[in-house]
C-alpha cells in the first residue's frame, strides 16, 4: 500500500480505478481496511486540498466534526449533530464528508458476510438480529445509515459541491438495487469539495442513543424551517438518510423486532417540529 | 505451634474443604474505627506508575526474539473440522510454527462454539500471525446449532444434573398465602470486556516455564500450567505485577497460554498470544444469560409464606452453574422455598464468572418481583424488606457472623425518603421515581494465603506474598495493614506480588476473597516481625522502644516475619449485604432511561481503605448499569454467530453515563472473623443495581420491566402493558 | 515526539500506536481494542486528542505528538493518583492524555464539559466518577 499526497483536487485522479482511497481523517478508511473490508492500494491523503473551513453558509468538505460543533457560524442542527455524534477523538478527526460517506454500522456487513451490500443475494438483518436496523425502504436491504450530519444537511436542503458537480445532498444518497448495490452516488475518482448550507430560520437534531455519548443514533431527527416550509429528516432508519414526507412516520414499514423505532421516531419528530415552529 | 486442619472455604458461591497449616491466632482485632492508617483514605502506593504508563502489564511485555500467536477459530457454533491444512500458513513469510486440533488438548477437531479454538501459528509479528492464521485452510462439517435454553432443557442437554434445592414445604406455603405474584425474567448475555484483553507471554528458560499473564491467579494458572504440561510445579513461574482487568474471567490459564507455552517449546523463542478485541467479544468467557419463572406467595402483612423459581442459566459449551437461586435461599426469612437450577448445555461460548455470578441475575428477578408484590399489598418496599429480615440463615439456622442489614435499611430511610420530592419533579414526558433493592452475597474469603514481612535497619518494611492486584488496590490494602500492624507510616512499606517464585500462596482475586484472604496473613506476618522486634527491645533493655529506634542496629541483619489466614469461623454464615436506592427519570415517549443518583450502602466488615472502597462501589455502580441499560451480546439466531464484536456494538456506560453516587459503607467489624474482621467488596456493589432501577421505573410510571437489558424496546412495552392494565382497572403502583 | 524527533521506517499502513509501542518501545499508550471504539490509546497530535490505533504514521507529515511518557510531570498525573481516578489502570494513560488536553483549552470545565469532553475514553473498572474529580481538581 502507498500513500500519496496530491498538491491540487486537479491531480486527482479521473477514475483511480481499483485500489485508490481518498483519506482524510481516515476515522472509517482505516478500521475498514485493518479489517479487510476495504482494500486499497493506494490512499490519496486529500486533506491539503481539499477545503477545511466555514465561510458563510460554505462548509469546506475536510472540515472536522470538531470544527463543526464549536462554530457558531452553522445552524444549530448541523451543530448539534457534530457534537453528538461519536468520541471527541473521533471528532478531532473526522471530516464531514468522511461522516457523510460512511458505511452502515449493521453488523452483518461490518462482519464480512455476503449479505447483499456486499453483493450478494441475502439481507441477513430481515431474517436475523435486526433490532437496530432500518424501518424505511427496508425490503431489499435493512442496514440503517448512520450519519447524524446527513439528516441534519438533508433536512436544511444543503447543497454538495463535488469535483463533478453540484447536487442537492439527498442526491448524493440511493437506495441499493439488485443492480447497484451502492449507497452513495458518487462516481469513481468524484470528490466532494464543499457543502452549501442554507441557513434556516430555526433548525434542530434530536437524537436517541442508548448510552449518553458515543453511539451512533437508534433514530436521529433533523428539523429545519425556512419560511413556511419544514423539513424533517431522519437518520438510522433507513439504508440512506431518510426525508420523511408529510412530517409523520405512519409510512414506516418495521420488521417485526423493529417497530420500537416507529414510537421513537414519532415522538422525536413530534418535539423537532415543536422545536422549530 | 503448627495444626494441620481441615476447614471450608467459599469463592464465587462454592464450597470446598481445604487442608490448611494455622498457627495460634492469637491477635486481637483492631477496635473499630479509623485507626493510624487502617481506616484512613489512602491513595493507591502504585497509582503513580500506572497513571505514567510505566506499569507493564502482559501487553507491555516483550521479550527479545518474542515470537507472536494467533489462533485459528471456529466460525461455526457448532461444527467438526474434518481435516486442517497448517501448509499454506506455513510458507507465509515470518512464520515459525503452528499447531492444530489433538497437538495439545486445547485445540479439538470439534467445536462446540463460534470461537473454539482449533489451531495456532506464530510468526515474527502479530499481522504476519494473523494473516497466517486466516491462511489455515479448514474443511468444516457444519452441524446443527442448539442456542435455546429451554430447548436444551427440554432435550436434556444439561452441563450437569437439575440442582433442586428446597426447604420447608412449598406448597403449603403457596396455600397459607394470602397474595400471590409470579412472573418470568430474563437477563441477557454480558461480557467482562475488560480493558487489557486475555493474553500471555511464555518463554522456557532452561528446562523452566517463565509466563507472564494477565491473570486473577498466579498459583492456579502455574499448577494448571504444570498439571497439564506434566511439570513439576516449581517449574513453572508465573508473573502478573499488573493486570488491565478481569471480573472473573481471568480465573484459569486459558487455552492462550498452553498454545504460547507449546509454540514456544517448539520455536526456542517466547511467544506471546494475545487475544485481540474481536476474541475477547468471542471468546474470553461472559455473564450467561438466564431465564427465571419466579413465584412469591406472602401473607396480607407482607410476610413471605413461598419462594419458588425455575432458573435456566444458558451457560453455553462449558463452564459451570452459578447460583442464579442464591438470592432466593438467602435473602429473606421465608420458611418455604423451592428452587430448581437448570444448566443450559448451548452451542455458545462458555460462561466465566463475572462480578457475584448467579447472584447478579437472580437478585434482578427476585428483588423485582418482590416490589411487585409491594405494590399489591400496597405496602412500603423498605417495609416489606424489613418484616422478611433473617436473624439467622434461613436454610440452616446457622448464625451469621455478623450482618447489618437492618442498619443499612437504617440508613437507607433518609435515600428513600427523597422519593416523594423526586416523583414531584416528573412532567408529562418525563416520569421520575425512586426503587430500592436489597443485595447480600459472600465475601468472607478463607484459608489458605499466607505473606512474609521483611523489616530492615532503616526501619521500613517489604510485604511479600505471590498475590495480585487486578485493580481493587490490593497492593494499597496490604500495605495499610503492615503499617497499621508495626506502627510504621504507610510511606515506609513496599510491597511485593504478583510472582509465584518470590513469595508463599495467596489466594485467587475473586470472590470478593482478596481481602477477607491476604489481608489477615499480612497482619499476622507483620505483627509476628513486631513481636520479635518487641523482643530484642526487651532484651536491649529499652522496652517500648519505637520501631525504627530498635531495628536501627540490625545492619544486615532483617527481621523476618511470617503469617497466615487462619479458618473461617465454624457453625458460622459469612455473608456480605447491602442496599441500593436508585433515582431515575424515564421519558415514557422514547423509553430512554436515565439513572440520576444512586444510594449505595454495604456492610462488608471493617474498611481497610475508604477511599478504594468508594471506587469499588463506583465502579460496581457502573458496571451494573451498563449491564441494566445498554450492554448485550447479541446472536444470529440463525447460526448462533457472535454480532456483537466491537466496543461500538457492546455498549459499556461511558463518563457521560454516570449517576451521582453515594456510597456508605456500615464499617463495623466482623467479630468473628480473622483477626481483621474485614470481608470482601469487590462484588457485592454490582449485585442489587438492576433491580433499584426496575423498581425505580416502576415507580416512576408503573411499568413493569421484566428483562435486561431495559432496552428502549422493553420500556416501552411495559408501559403499553401498564397502560393497558390501568385502562381495565387494575391497580397501580404504590 | 514529546519534544523529540524520531526517524522510522516501516511500511505504509502501520499505525501510530505501533509505532509507539512496537517500534520506539513506548509502551505507556495502550491498545485494548485497535479500531478506534475506546480511547485507551489517546494521544495528542498537534494538541488534539488523537486515537493512535487508527492513525496511519504515514499521514502525520510533520505533526507533534505527545505521549504519556510526554505528560509524565503534568499536574495532572498527581491529580488522578490523589483523588484515585484509577483502578486497573489500563485506561489510565489515555484518560489522562484527553484530560491533559480539556484543561489546556478549558482550565477550568463544568461537570457537563468534562463529561462530554471524556465520552471517548472508556473505563471498564467504572473509575469516572473519580476521573471527573481529579479533572476539577487538578490545580490543587
Amino acid at each position: 500500500m502507498e500513500l500519496r499526497r496530491p498538491s491540487s483536487l486537479a491531480e486527482l485522479p479521473a477514475s483511480p480505478g481499483d485500489g485508490a482511497v481518498l483519506l482524510a481523517g481516515g476515522t472509517e478508511v482505516v478500521p475498514l481496511i485493518r479489517s479487510g473490508l476495504l482494500h486499497a492500494e493506494t490512499l490519496l491523503d486529500v486533506r491539503a486540498v481539499v477545503p477545511r473551513g466555514i465561510d458563510g453558509t460554505r462548509i469546506g468538505a475536510a472540515t472536522t466534526l470538531a470544527e463543526l460543533e464549536s462554530s457558531d457560524e452553522v445552524p444549530d442542527a448541523v451543530r448539534e449533530a457534530a457534537r453528538l455524534a461519536a468520541s471527541p477523538q473521533l471528532r478531532n478527526a473526522g471530516t464531514l464528508a468522511g461522516n457523510l460517506l460512511q458505511a452502515t454500522r449493521c453488523w452483518y456487513w461490518r462482519l464480512g458476510r455476503p449479505c447483499r451490500l456486499h453483493g450478494g443475494d441475502e439481507c441477513f438483518a430481515r431474517t436475523g438480529e435486526h433490532r437496530e436496523h432500518a424501518i424505511f425502504a427496508n425490503g431489499f436491504c435493512a442496514s440503517a445509515h448512520p450519519s447524524d450530519l446527513a439528516a441534519a444537511l438533508l433536512a436544511l436542503d444543503a447543497t454538495v459541491e463535488t469535483t463533478a458537480r453540484m447536487l442537492p445532498v439527498g442526491e448524493l444518497y440511493r437506495l441499493p438495487t439488485t443492480a447497484d448495490r451502492r449507497v452513495t452516488t458518487l462516481e469513481p475518482g468524484e470528490a466532494i469539495v464543499r457543502i452549501d448550507v442554507p441557513a434556516p430560520e430555526r433548525s434542530v437534531y434530536l437524537k436517541a442513543m442508548d448510552r449518553a455519548r458515543w453511539s451512533f443514533p437508534l433514530v436521529g431527527v433533523a428539523a429545519a424551517r425556512t419560511g413556511g416550509e419544514t423539513r424533517v429528516a431522519l437518520a438510522g432508519v433507513a439504508p440512506v438518510p431518510w426525508l420523511l414526507a408529510g412530517g409523520d412516520v405512519d409510512g414506516a414499514t418495521p420488521l417485526p423486532r423493529n417497530a420500537w423505532k416507529v414510537d421513537v421516531a414519532r415522538a422525536l419528530v413530534r418535539r423537532a417540529l415543536a422545536a422549530v415552529a | 505451634m503448627a495444626r494441620l486442619i481441615r476447614t471450608e472455604k467459599e469463592v464465587e458461591g462454592r464450597y470446598e474443604e481445604v487442608w490448611l497449616v494455622v498457627e495460634e491466632d492469637a491477635l486481637d482485632q483492631w477496635p473499630e474505627g479509623p485507626l493510624d492508617v487502617v481506616g484512613r483514605p489512602a491513595a493507591r502506593i502504585d497509582g503513580l506508575e500506572r497513571a505514567r504508563g510505566e506499569a507493564v502489564y502482559t501487553a507491555d511485555v516483550q521479550l527479545n526474539g518474542m515470537l507472536h500467536a494467533a489462533m485459528v477459530r471456529s466460525p461455526h457454533a457448532h461444527a467438526r473440522a474434518r481435516s486442517v491444512d497448517l501448509a499454506p500458513a506455513l510458507a507465509l513469510p515470518g512464520v515459525h510454527a503452528a499447531i492444530g486440533p489433538g497437538e495439545i488438548p486445547k485445540l479439538a477437531d470439534l467445536c462446540g462454539y463460534q470461537g473454539a479454538p482449533v489451531a495456532a501459528v506464530c510468526a515474527d509479528t502479530e499481522a504476519q500471525a494473523r494473516a497466517a492464521a486466516a491462511a489455515v485452510v479448514v474443511d468444516w462439517e457444519v452441524l446443527e446449532p442448539l442456542v435455546d435454553p429451554d430447548e436444551a432443557v427440554r432435550r436434556g442437554q444439561l452441563l450437569s444434573e437439575p440442582r433442586v434445592r428446597e426447604r420447608g414445604d412449598y406448597e403449603r406455603g403457596l396455600e397459607e398465602a394470602d397474595v400471590v405474584v409470579s412472573g418470568e425474567f430474563r437477563t441477557q448475555t454480558v461480557l467482562h470486556n475488560s480493558m487489557e484483553t486475555h493474553q500471555s507471554v511464555v518463554r522456557w528458560v532452561g528446562d523452566e516455564l517463565e509466563v507472564h499473564v494477565s491473570t486473577q491467579y498466579v498459583w492456579g494458572v502455574r499448577d494448571e500450567l504444570a498439571s497439564g504440561l506434566g511439570l513439576p510445579a516449581d517449574r513453572v513461574r508465573v508473573i502478573c505485577n499488573y493486570m488491565g482487568g478481569g471480573f472473573g474471567s481471568k480465573n484459569d490459564a486459558g487455552d492462550y497460554t498452553f498454545v504460547a507455552a507449546e509454540l514456544a517449546r517448539r520455536t526456542g523463542r517466547p511467544v506471546r498470544c494475545a487475544l485481540s478485541r474481536r476474541e475477547e467479544h468471542l471468546a474470553a468467557g461472559n455473564r450467561n444469560a438466564t431465564i427465571q419463572r419466579l413465584t412469591i406467595g406472602a401473607r396480607s402483612d407482607g410476610t413471605l409464606t413461598a419462594l419458588g423459581g425455575e432458573f435456566v442459566n444458558a451457560v453455553g459449551w462449558g463452564g459451570w452453574v452459578a447460583a442464579t437461586d442464591g438470592p432466593m435461599h438467602a435473602l429473606y426469612a421465608c420458611p418455604n422455598v423451592r428452587s430448581t437450577l437448570y444448566g443450559a448445555k448451548l452451542n455458545t461460548p462458555p460462561m466465566k464468572a463475572f462480578r457475584a455470578p448467579g447472584f447478579v441475575e437472580g437478585t434482578f428477578g427476585l428483588e423485582t418481583l418482590l416490589d411487585e408484590l409491594a405494590a399489591k399489598l400496597d405496602l412500603d418496599p423498605l417495609e416489606l424488606r424489613r418484616r422478611n429480615h433473617a436473624d439467622a440463615d434461613a436454610s440452616d439456622g446457622r448464625p451469621f457472623s455478623s450482618k447489618n442489614l437492618l442498619e443499612c435499611y437504617r440508613r437507607a430511610e433518609p435515600h428513600w425518603e427523597r422519593r416523594h420530592e423526586v416523583r414531584a419533579r416528573s412532567t408529562d414526558t418525563v416520569k421520575r421515581g425512586v426503587g430500592m433493592a436489597s443485595q447480600v452475597w459472600y465475601g468472607g474469603g478463607g484459608p489458605p494465603s499466607y505473606a512474609w514481612v521483611r523489616v530492615g535497619s532503616d526501619g521500613r518494611a517489604a510485604v511479600v506474598t505471590a498475590m495480585q492486584d487486578i485493580g481493587t488496590g490490593t497492593r494499597t490494602a496490604m500495605a495499610q495493614i503492615a503499617a497499621e500492624e508495626l506502627g510504621i507510616p504507610l510511606d515506609h512499606v513496599t510491597v511485593s506480588l504478583g510472582d509465584t517464585a518470590r513469595g508463599p500462596y495467596a489466594t485467587l482475586s475473586a470472590g470478593s476473597s482478596t481481602t477477607p484472604s491476604i489481608g489477615p496473613a499480612v497482619r499476622a506476618a507483620a505483627a509476628d516481625a513486631r513481636r520479635q522486634i518487641e523482643e530484642i527491645a526487651e532484651q536491649r533493655g529499652t522496652p517500648g522502644a519505637p520501631l525504627a529506634e530498635v531495628v536501627s542496629v540490625l545492619e544486615d541483619a532483617q527481621i523476618l516475619g511470617k503469617g497466615a489466614r487462619g479458618p473461617n469461623p465454624t457453625g458460622m454464615q459469612v455473608l456480605t449485604f447491602g442496599v441500593h436506592v436508585a433515582e431515575v427519570a424515564v421519558d415514557v415517549e422514547t423509553g430512554e432511561v436515565r439513572v440520576e443518583r444512586v444510594a449505595a450502602i454495604h456492610d462488608v466488615g471493617r474498611v481497610i481503605n475508604p477511599l478504594g472502597a468508594a471506587s469499588q462501589i463506583e465502579g460496581g455502580v457502573i458496571q451494573g448499569i451498563g449491564h441494566t441499560l445498554s450492554e448485550e451480546r447479541l446472536l444470529d439466531p440463525a447460526t448462533g454467530a457472535v454480532l456483537t464484536t466491537s466496543l461500538d456494538a457492546y455498549r459499556l456506560p461511558t463518563i457521560a453515563d454516570v449517576p451521582e453516587i453515594v456510597s456508605e459503607l456500615v464499617d463495623v467489624p466482623d467479630r468473628h472473623l480473622t483477626n481483621l474482621g474485614s470481608k470482601g467488596l469487590g462484588e457485592p456493589p454490582i449485585v442489587p443495581i438492576a433491580a433499584a432501577i426496575a423498581n425505580a421505573i416502576r415507580d416512576a410510571t408503573g411499568a413493569d420491566v421484566r428483562s435486561l437489558p431495559i432496552t428502549r424496546e422493553e420500556l416501552l412495552r411495559a408501559l403499553r402493558e401498564a397502560a393497558e392494565r390501568e385502562r381495565r382497572g387494575a391497580p397501580a403502583a404504590v | 515526539m514529546n519534544e523529540h524527533a524520531y526517524e522510522v521506517d516501516v511500511q505504509v499502513g502501520t499505525t501510530l500506536a505501533e509505532v509507539l509501542r512496537d517500534e520506539l518501545r513506548l509502551t505507556g499508550t495502550k491498545v485494548a481494542c485497535g479500531e478506534g471504539h475506546c480511547g485507551a490509546c489517546t494521544v495528542l497530535v498537534d494538541g488534539a486528542p488523537t486515537l493512535s490505533c487508527i492513525t496511519l504514521v504515514h499521514s502525520l507529515d510533520g505533526a507533534r505528538v505527545t505521549t504519556i511518557e510526554g505528560l509524565r510531570e503534568h499536574p495532572m498525573v498527581a491529580s488522578f493518583v490523589r483523588a484515585d481516578a484509577l483502578q486497573c489502570g489500563f485506561c489510565t494513560p489515555g484518560q489522562i492524555v484527553s484530560a491533559v488536553a480539556l484543561v489546556e483549552s478549558e482550565p477550568d470545565p463544568s461537570a457537563e464539559r468534562i463529561r462530554h469532553a471524556m465520552a471517548g475514553n472508556l473505563c471498564r473498572c467504572g473509575t469516572y466518577p473519580k476521573i471527573e474529580e481529579a479533572i476539577r481538581t487538578w490545580r490543587d
